[in-house]
């Protein structure tokens, strides 16, 4: 469970309170520019954010934590525009995550190569360099690849249908569902209608300067047909 | 021994318990330490195995001086920190394999150190189709005059490890070896293992005769000081790979190394280094036609250490293709510099370069520059370069962090000099 009190990012937004609860899906949505990528880089720990107020998870407080230490805790975050390093590969970056050892690394690499094919990524993705010469939506894929292979307890996905063809959305839609269960969280920022109902999620948070507004899946609803003003 | 003329000639007399220093021997080129050096019985005695080059070194050398940190190749050098060093005379010295027995059960190896050549047996015998090693001057004097005509003096440490090491020692890949030293490439150690404050001089020339491939698998290690001059003819349609490393092992060391590429042949030299309290690394590339060049150098160089490069390529001819592409790392106190220059003539057409030096500085404490210099005179050519000093991108280590990843500036400059 991942409990926010009174959580403000300077300049972007105050007084954010919200329970994500284990077993659960979310959608947040908000007008462009309010801080939704924000508040998932805020909860991360993201050095430069100048944040005040708790943030708990599963009864840790994270106040002090580093954002590697959150990362180890099993949060995790999907960017939405992921960061290419050159010289690393996809595989690689996983085994230095995930700390895999010799005698796993088969069965990991097995792994691996398992859903980057069914997510239809080209052969030889692992060999790949992370994130550069990559598409927008392979680059999704290959946040969903991460968010798969490490030890998620949440996944905080901030659009990662954005880049995605029709049939990348339904893969998006399949793993995230396989995934989710009663042990996990699964929080996603996005405003594709689509998606939304492919994840049904049993609560929607629409993020404001001042505060959070929290509703079931009729509130994405009204937002669509009404605009994020006449909520 | 006859080649440590630094040591042993030059310095140790008349004072021949005392240390000296670099800066002495700059002294000396211009003050003149050791007066009838060129004429009385210090040089006389010599004369039979030295014969003329090293007279015309010495003179050469004592009007050109040591480099001065003003010329091109050492403005970002930190020269001074050289001509600190203190240096002791060498009383001793050994002509048989010594400390380096290890190196004769060894299968194509060779040490090169104090200019003398120790290979291993199964090279040292001469057998065709295997490398000629020429070093027996007493033998062999009027071939090493026929290499003799390589030796460019040039304004920079090259006159300086010719002039204390005149005689070069001569490796010759016939062109029956084919492909023998592509398969299977030559080490060639460049080793001092002596105390602190000795110095070891070497020139050395490699002959790749036409149409034969060879690689070069060069480790540089020196525990005090090192000085190599070594020359590479390239004949008509070889090839050459090398690899080098060289590992700070508390010394330093001034690696001047001189290519002269004949028509279509092709040159590969990948380097890595740690750097050392002094480390001078410089490349003079001469092209003919044809050539194809590249020099690949991922550079992480330790804290506290120097690194200074220079690499110079001359083209004058046509059709030639050159990629100049280096990484450094600095850690803190780092001290690196890279200057790259191409001359491309007015003949030169169709010539295609690529320089880029990326730099990553660990540290505010660190001191990184860069300069690429391209002299074109003709207009029928390709050519750019790049040229950046950066600190470590934190937009790659938050991603990293956010992955829970450990040794993340570790793993930063791995990706960073792949």
């Amino acid at each position: 469970m991942l409990k926010l009190q009174n959580f403000s990012i300077k300049d972007i937004f105050s007084n954010v309170d919200i329970t994500f609860e284990e077993g659960k899906t979310y959608v947040v949505m908000g007008a462009n520019g309010v801080g939704k990528s924000t508040l998932l880089h805020g909860i991360m720990g993201r050095p430069d954010l100048d944040t005040h107020g708790d943030v708990e998870f599963n009864g840790i407080d994270l106040t002090e934590l580093e954002t590697d230490e959150r990362a180890k805790l099993g949060i995790f975050i999907g960017f939405q525009a992921p960061t290419s390093i050159p010289g690393l590969s996809n595989f690689q970056f996983i085994r230095q995550a995930n700390n895999i050892k010799a005698i796993d690394l088969k069965e990991n690499l097995d792994k691996f190569r398992d859903i980057s094919t069914q997510l239809g990524l080209p052969e030889e993705w692992d060999k790949r360099n992370l994130n550069t010469d990559a598409s927008g939506g392979e680059k999704k894929k290959n946040e969903l690849i991460q968010m798969l292979m490490l030890d998620t307890k949440i996944a905080m996905l901030d659009e990662p249908d954005s880049g995605l063809d029709v049939d990348g959305i339904k893969s998006l839609i399949e793993k995230l569902s396989t995934w989710k269960n009663e042990n996990n969280t699964l929080v996603v920022v996005t405003h594709y209608e689509k998606l939304i109902d492919g994840l049904n999620p049993d609560a929607v948070v629409l993020l404001k300067k001042d505060g959070v507004q929290i509703g079931d899946k009729s509130l994405a609803d009204k937002i669509f047909s009404s605009g994020f003003e006449n909520v | 021994m006859y080649k440590n003329l630094f040591a042993e000639v030059l310095l140790a007399d008349p004072q021949k318990t005392d240390n000296y220093k670099l800066s002495e021997l700059f002294e000396f080129t211009t003050e003149t330490l050791l007066p009838g050096l060129l004429d009385d019985k210090n040089v006389v005695s010599y004369a039979n195995v030295f014969e003329k080059p090293y007279i015309d070194n010495l003179k050469y050398l004592k009007q050109t001086g040591l480099p001065n940190p003003k010329s091109e190749q050492f403005n970002f050098s930190n020269l001074h920190k050289l001509y600190g060093l203190e240096i002791a005379p060498r009383t001793d010295r050994k002509s048989s394999y010594g400390d380096f027995e290890w190196v004769a059960d060894k299968s194509n190896e060779m040490v090169i150190v104090d200019g003398t050549v120790l290979a291993s047996n199964n090279i040292s015998h001469n057998r065709s189709p295997s490398v000629t090693i020429l070093d027996a001057i007493t033998t062999n004097t009027s071939k090493q005059k026929e290499y003799i005509k390589y030796i460019k003096q040039m304004d920079n440490f090259t006159n300086t490890t010719y002039s204390l090491s005149p005689f070069v020692n001569i490796m010759v890949f016939p062109a029956s070896s084919k492909q023998l030293y592509e398969k299977k490439p030559l080490t060639v150690n460049y080793l001092n293992e002596l105390k602190e404050n000795t110095l070891s001089s070497n020139t050395t020339m490699f002959d790749i005769q036409h149409n034969v491939s060879v690689k070069l698998k060069e480790k540089v290690r020196t525990s005090a000081g090192q000085m190599n001059y070594s020359i590479y003819i390239l004949r008509e349609g070889s090839k050459l790979e090398i690899d080098r490393t060289t590992k700070d092992k508390g010394g330093w060391s001034l690696f001047d190394s001189v290519f002269i590429c004949h028509p279509n042949s092709e040159l590969t030299i990948k380097s890595t280094n740690t750097g050392s309290q002094y480390t001078q690394e410089n490349f003079y590339i001469q092209s003919s036609s044809g050539n194809k060049v590249e020099v690949i150098g991922r550079n992480n160089i330790h804290k506290g250490n120097d690194y200074h490069q220079f690499i110079h390529h001359i083209s004058n001819d046509v059709d030639n293709y050159s990629n100049i592409d280096i990484k450094n790392v600095g850690n803190e106190y780092a001290n690196t510099s890279f200057i790259g220059r191409y001359d491309v003539g007015s003949m030169s057409t169709n010539f295609n370069g690529t320089m880029n030096n990326q730099n990553l500085m660990l540290n505010k404490n660190t001191k990184m520059h860069t300069r690429p210099i391209l002299d074109i005179k003709t207009k029928e050519i390709q050519c750019q370069h790049g040229c950046t000093i950066s600190n470590i991108n934190e937009h790659q280590k938050y991603y990293l962090q956010s992955r829970g990843v450990e040794n993340i500036e570790e793993i930063l400059i791995e990706s960073f000099l792949c």
